[in-house]
């Protein structure tokens, strides 16, 4: 038979019959269904715990660490190995929920490409040491007398919270260093300044459960924005007696806009114009009060009149209005902005329009209340953005720096070309990367510091967003060291602590034992019941985290002066580069894992690579269809990927996925699709300093090359008219199967 | 690949949720004790080889290799000579889907007083000096696709098997494992493979869907 001629059905057919004939003869066939004895090891335990059973598993809690949300995990293990981890029901923030990513911790933590040793650059390339030998390089290069200044040290890390930041502050002190640079790409940091500023705080607690309306501006709540797995509970309540309706305008569809009840394509960088105009009908056309508001924002409204704003944004006279009709009839409603709205010049305008919104509609206070402030600040987080990658790159462009800590962050990744940091990170002398894997960064380093796993090490996490009291995470071990010479974050600050001579440290062996002792001195109110320190410590570990009471004041309603710049059109670069997040990949720090490779983006079903997403429009113009190649140039350079046509996009707009287009990183990212994050132009937030992402001017061209598919699930974007569960309506019901008194 | 201990990591466990176990049978680790002691003295050798009620053998052999182990465990000794239940060792038979090597800590519960002389003991002695569990081979072992319980099987034949006293337990194990207590290690002398457990569940009636093993 052709294999090639080779049909679905005949495939099955098959394969059918030779599994019938595999499965009878192969029954008693000992070469295929045995094992070679002899060959594995057995190992017993030595004195086991009471409570463990070989075959059984055995719960423990602990918090997860693949985004900063922290949400609560319960991770089963069994004989000594973490096999599945599921959310811990008690957390307030997941609520027993995990997301793919909190799923996929496990092949973090069982990576094949995990670095099992420290590693020095030796004549120029990494060699494997002991610890002696690189922590003596670190004692060197930074200890009591090394003599570094401490103006010329730096630390780049992810977002940190929890005993963690009391320990590296402790060393930045300890250094005379004031250079901590957080280091987020998926963030809310221009959300977070609008919010502090217009209402008095930073992160807001939003109560989805008191909307009766939510239009979000490009907040992809249940996808990539803040902490998703709480916020689809939260949505999961909005969602049910009475149903809330969720509007989301966006130039690029995220997961929450595909669950929207209306979806608007806003031309990219108009968001805010939308939000002024939809002002501008509550004002005109519901009578809302803007009496209150300085003259020059009634007047910004008043200038916003519907004919501007549909030519300006794109979107219809028609849904402007049945928005503002919508938002006028129902109230309390919830506005909220996100990427897309964030990653202009004028991104802080932006989102000061969509919460100006919130202030005319009188939701300050009834859906937006007050986070609150955490008690204890020196355990409080310090939340990653973008503003603090630029002005790391600056201080290592200008030489300001001798020795960079780096740690949860991959600069050499996720900065735009144009701010040459590979080079700027040569101009440190002495670079230390604390990592898991062997990322972009770390085969740049000087020194690599393997750390162990989240599941293999402690801490304790405090997040930005908490719902109603707050919390302070705890994480335990579920498991030994995979790779014994591999050590905790806290463990080498520890170490590192030492070499400064901090007499406060001095007496710790581990991470551990300070944190112990970290947790006697937290005061009596936070205490599970009143006992011993040994079953507080017990009890913290057993729940997962500490409940805290947040301080909460009443929000204030402040305006800020908003000024919408024209979106200027060029006709060399006419479309903008949507760099979009999704829960998976994230920033590209989950590359390395295959489950996430191989689940679909949940808009285009795409595995496995990175895609150009435009308009049928769009391609039509660039005579272009699905699995083409795209060049996508910008003014700072170009990237090549795969075309996907799909509905849920701006004409104007082209998205690229992040998260691919690794150099380095492991088997499964390395050389696999594009990173649109590198072919960003210079451009920034007026305001808060952070990258302007979303504003790239790009142009596209077809590049010759054979037609190839992309590989995705599915084949159709539509149900082509039908549906996937078939309904009636009870008029027809009635009619046709003779009504509720009728049993089939 | 080494399993790991627990007892080494100061992580705690969340014990409401903790075991699955179900519970149903647990008899005192020190019941046996006495029951083995007991028999071993008084009762076996007048009611020695019992056949199993209620239970059709499965048939097959299979003749295994010699598996070297890191000491010459002497089951002839402990479950023929001295009629110590091989439940009392295999604890965890009962209660879970492996029966489990005995933890080194059971060992040195009787070897830190009994035969201190001998050879063997004073290997099993060096490893727990070492805080080293002894690496014993597997010679038993199903696929990682074939679902095997011990305790479901236990349940059968003997917890919820009239007339079946937990005494001869062994009988039921030789259904799989043979004469271990004619051995000194363990040999492989069935084929546990298909075949074999299909015929056994035929003849005794246990559940035939592919899923109940294949899950």
């Amino acid at each position: 038979m052709n294999i090639d001629k080779l049909k679905r059905r005949d495939f099955l057919k098959i394969m059918g019959w030779s599994g019938v004939g595999t499965t009878l003869a192969g029954c008693d066939l000992p070469s295929t269904v045995t094992l070679e004895e002899g060959k594995e090891t057995v190992t017993s335990y030595m004195v086991p715990e009471e409570f463990v059973i070989p075959g059984i598993g055995v719960y423990y809690a602990t918090t997860c660490q693949e985004c900063s949300a922290g949400c609560g995990v319960h991770g089963r293990v069994r004989e000594g190995r973490v096999l599945k981890l599921e959310g811990n029901p008690d957390s307030p923030i997941n609520r027993g929920k995990l997301c793919q990513m909190g799923q996929s911790g496990l092949q973090t933590h069982y990576n094949p490409d995990r670095i099992e040793k420290p590693m020095m650059r030796k004549d120029g390339t990494l060699t494997e040491v002991t610890w002696g030998e690189a922590l003596d390089l670190v004692d060197s290069k930074t200890g009591s007398t090394s003599g570094l200044s401490g103006d010329r040290f730096a630390m780049l890390t992810q977002t940190i919270s929890g005993h963690q930041a009391v320990l590296l502050d402790a060393y930045l002190e300890s250094i005379g260093s004031k250079n901590h640079y957080v280091h987020e790409v998926v963030n809310n940091a221009v959300w977070r300044q609008v919010s502090q500023d217009m209402l008095g705080d930073a992160s807001p607690r939003l109560r989805f459960d008191r909307a009766k309306v939510i239009l979000s501006f490009g907040a992809d709540f249940i996808g990539t924005w803040v902490s998703q797995v709480h916020f689809a509970t939260e949505y999961s309540h909005f969602r049910t007696s009475p149903r809330g309706m969720l509007i989301q305008a966006e130039p690029k569809m995220t997961l929450t806009g595909a669950n929207a009840d209306l979806w608007l394509a806003t031309r990219p960088g108009t968001d805010g114009v939308l939000a002024l105009g939809i002002a501008n009908i509550l004002v005109s056309k519901h009578g809302k009060d803007i009496s209150g508001l300085p003259y020059s924002i009634q007047q910004l409204i008043k200038s916003y009149n519907i004919t501007r704003v549909q030519e300006i944004t794109g979107v219809s006279g028609e849904h402007i209005v049945r928005v503002a009709d919508v938002l006028g009839e129902r109230s309390p409603s919830l506005v909220m902005a996100g990427a897309s709205a964030e990653g202009f010049e004028h991104g802080y305008e932006t989102v000061a329009a969509a919460m100006l919104l919130n202030i005319i509609l009188g939701n300050v206070g009834e859906t937006l209340e007050s986070g609150g402030t955490f008690p204890f600040p020196q355990l409080d987080t310090r939340t990653g953005n973008t503003s603090d990658l630029l002005a790391f790159a600056k201080a290592a462009g200008e030489q300001r720096l001798d020795v960079a800590f780096i740690y949860g962050a991959n600069p050499v990744y996720t900065a735009p070309d144009y701010l040459g940091m590979k080079e700027k990170l040569d101009n440190i002398p002495f670079k230390v990367s604390f990592t898991s894997f062997m990322d972009e960064t770390a085969a740049q380093a000087d020194l690599i510091l393997p750390m162990a796993s989240y599941l293999e090490d402690w801490g304790t996490h405090v997040v930005d967003y908490q719902a109603g009291e707050g919390l302070i995470g705890v994480q335990q071990p579920l498991m030994e060291k995979l790779y014994p010479e591999t050590k905790g974050f806290g463990d080498v600050m520890i170490a590192l602590l030492k070499m400064r001579n901090v007499p406060a440290y001095s007496q710790y062996d581990d991470y551990y034992a300070y944190l112990r002792d970290a947790f006697t001195s937290l005061p009596a109110a936070l205490k599970i019941q009143a006992g011993s320190e040994k079953v507080f410590w017990d009890q913290a570990l057993q729940k997962g985290f500490l409940t805290v009471n947040r301080t909460k004041q009443p929000l204030a309603t402040r305006t800020v002066a908003i000024n919408l710049p024209e979106m200027s059109q060029d006709s060399g670069y006419p479309y903008r580069l949507i760099p979009s997040a999704r829960l998976g990949l994230w920033d590209g720090r989950h590359a390395n894992i295959p489950w996430l490779q191989e689940a679909p983006d949940q808009i285009s079903k795409v595995v496995w690579d990175a895609w150009a997403e435009i308009h049928p429009k769009t391609a039509a113009k660039l005579g272009v269809k699905e699995g083409d190649l795209l060049k996508i140039t910008s003014a700072q350079g170009s990237i090549e990927a795969k075309v996907y046509i799909y509905k849920g996009i701006h004409p104007d707009a082209i998205a690229v996925p992040l998260g691919q287009g690794h150099e380095e990183y492991g088997r499964y990212a390395k050389g696999r699709g594009v990173n649109p994050l590198k072919i960003l132009d210079p451009a920034v937030d007026k305001k808060t300093g952070e990258l302007a992402h979303h504003a790239t001017r790009v142009q596209v061209a077809k590049v010759a090359k054979p037609h190839d598919n992309l590989v995705r699930f599915g084949g159709s974007e539509t149900q082509v008219g039908r549906k996937i569960v078939a309904t009636v309506t009870a008029d027809q019901y009635e009619r046709t199967e003779g009504g509720s008194g009728h049993v089939a | 690949m080494s399993v790991t201990q627990y007892s080494s990591l100061p992580c705690v466990p969340i014990r409401k949720v903790g075991t699955e176990h179900s519970g149903s049978h647990r008899v005192p680790l020190i019941s046996f004790l006495i029951v083995a002691l007991f028999a071993g003295l008084v009762l076996l050798p007048v009611i020695a080889h019992a056949e199993v009620p209620n239970a059709i053998p499965p048939v097959g052999t299979y003749d295994g290799e010699d598996v070297k182990q890191p000491i010459e465990f002497p089951h002839n000794i402990h479950a023929d000579v001295n009629k110590i239940n091989c439940m009392y060792c295999h604890t965890y038979a009962r209660r879970s889907k492996v029966a489990g090597i005995p933890p080194t800590s059971k060992c040195m519960g009787c070897h830190s007083v009994i035969a201190t002389d001998k050879e063997r003991i004073k290997k099993l002695t060096e490893y727990w000096e070492k805080r080293q569990p002894p690496p014993w081979k597997k010679v038993h072992d199903v696929p990682d696709f074939v679902h095997f319980t011990h305790e479901k099987h236990l349940k059968r034949f003997v917890f919820d098997n009239e007339g079946m006293p937990v005494e001869h337990v062994d009988e039921v194990c030789a259904f799989c494992h043979g004469e271990v207590k004619k051995m000194t290690v363990a040999h492989k002398v069935k084929p546990l493979n298909m075949g074999f457990c299909r015929r056994c569940h035929e003849a005794n009636g246990g559940p035939f869907d592919c899923w109940k093993c294949h899950k």
